[in-house]
């Protein structure tokens, strides 16, 4: 932040978008930060991509700027930055996407052959998988003799990846947690479990897993007991 | 099969054991049919080579701890009813910097 720098410039647009051009436009920002504001920066970047270039070498002064050098096909977002002799504004928002491509080829309907565009490579650096944290608000939801049903939300800090969930049981009163879906994880954040013994009190958690491995357990639920009752808990607030 | 100047083909090298990962903007109506290929044979999905559609609708290739024998051409061959296509770029794998003790 420059002490006296513009503001951002406001509402950027793009029209009259083309194969080899397009307009961009942005209203100038609310403040000028006291001295006048000398020109604009207009930068674009390839939708896909981080990589934010400058589109002009001198600050343009009109509020309006074609772009040119665009590749067919492709498409863009614009941003722009105000500059006053104390120095440069933050970017503007980013503008909406727009393809660069002729308003005809926009709106055919017909069939078309295939167009490939340039095969760009990146390089990136193999990370080491992160391994999920704790599901989060496990509860019995339903508990009959016949099954009891657990549902929780995934952990806040969920990987890039799928994250998949082991269910573990363990009999009240004893510390011996045995876990449930022994082969298959599940993907959703719901389970029922059958074959449980009638009459016998259970508390249950459950660990997240991805490919880098299985996770802390949940918070156990509070013990819950196989009966013919329906031993459903009460709503919150009642 | 579309005329390929493989001469022309852009070139791009990665550091051995990192991930290459090709993107390719593909148009087409109907949607066309991609297909990967590595000096010319196609590229089977594994669990080195992965084959997906990213979410911005590129086509993307995606090769996993790179080896030196990844180094070669690449293509992306598109095909619908009404034509086929392709773009092709040079991979080369070059040795991870040699580290002195």
């Amino acid at each position: 932040e420059v002490a006296g720098a513009p503001g951002a410039p406001l509402d950027v647009q793009s029209l009259d978008a083309n194969k080899d051009y397009v307009i961009v436009t942005w209203k100038q920002p609310a403040v000028d930060g006291g001295s006048p504001i000398l020109g604009y920066f207009v930068d674009r970047c390839e939708v896909g991509t981080t990589h934010w270039s400058q589109c002009n070498d001198t600050p343009v002064k009109f509020a309006r700027f074609p772009v040119t050098g665009l590749v067919e096909g492709r498409s863009y977002v614009f941003r722009v930055r105000a500059v006053n002799k104390a120095g440069m504004s933050h970017p503007s928002r980013v503008s909406e996407p727009v393809a660069a491509m002729d308003p005809a080829d926009r709106t055919r309907k017909g069939p078309s052959a295939p167009w490939t565009g340039q095969i760009i490579v990146t390089e990136e650096e193999p990370v080491e998988g992160v391994v999920p944290g704790r599901p989060r608000d496990l509860s019995v939801i339903e508990a009959t003799k016949n099954y009891v049903v657990l549902s929780w939300k995934p952990p806040g800090d969920k990987g890039h990846e799928g994250v998949m969930y082991y269910v573990e049981k363990c009999v009240s009163g004893t510390d011996s947690w045995q876990r449930v879906n022994t082969e298959i994880p599940v993907k959703s954040p719901r389970f029922a479990l059958f074959d449980l013994a009638e009459g016998k009190s259970y508390r249950f958690r459950v660990r997240c897993c991805n490919s880098a491995g299985v996770g802390e357990p949940s918070e156990p639920t509070e013990a819950t007991t196989v009966g013919d009752k329906l031993d459903i808990p009460s709503a919150p607030g009642r | 099969e579309p005329h390929l100047n493989v001469s022309k083909a852009k070139k791009f090298t990665v550091t051995e054991g990192k991930h290459a990962k090709f993107r390719c903007y593909v148009t087409g109506k109907p949607k066309p049919e991609i297909v990967w290929k590595k000096d010319g044979e196609n590229i089977v999905p594994g669990r080195r080579f992965l084959i997906f559609e990213d979410r911005e609708g590129y086509y993307t290739l995606k090769v996993m701890y790179c080896k030196q024998q990844d180094t070669g051409l690449y293509i992306c061959a598109a095909s619908n009813a009404l034509g086929n296509t392709l773009s092709a770029v040079q991979l080369s794998v070059k040795g991870p910097p040699v580290r002195f003790k």
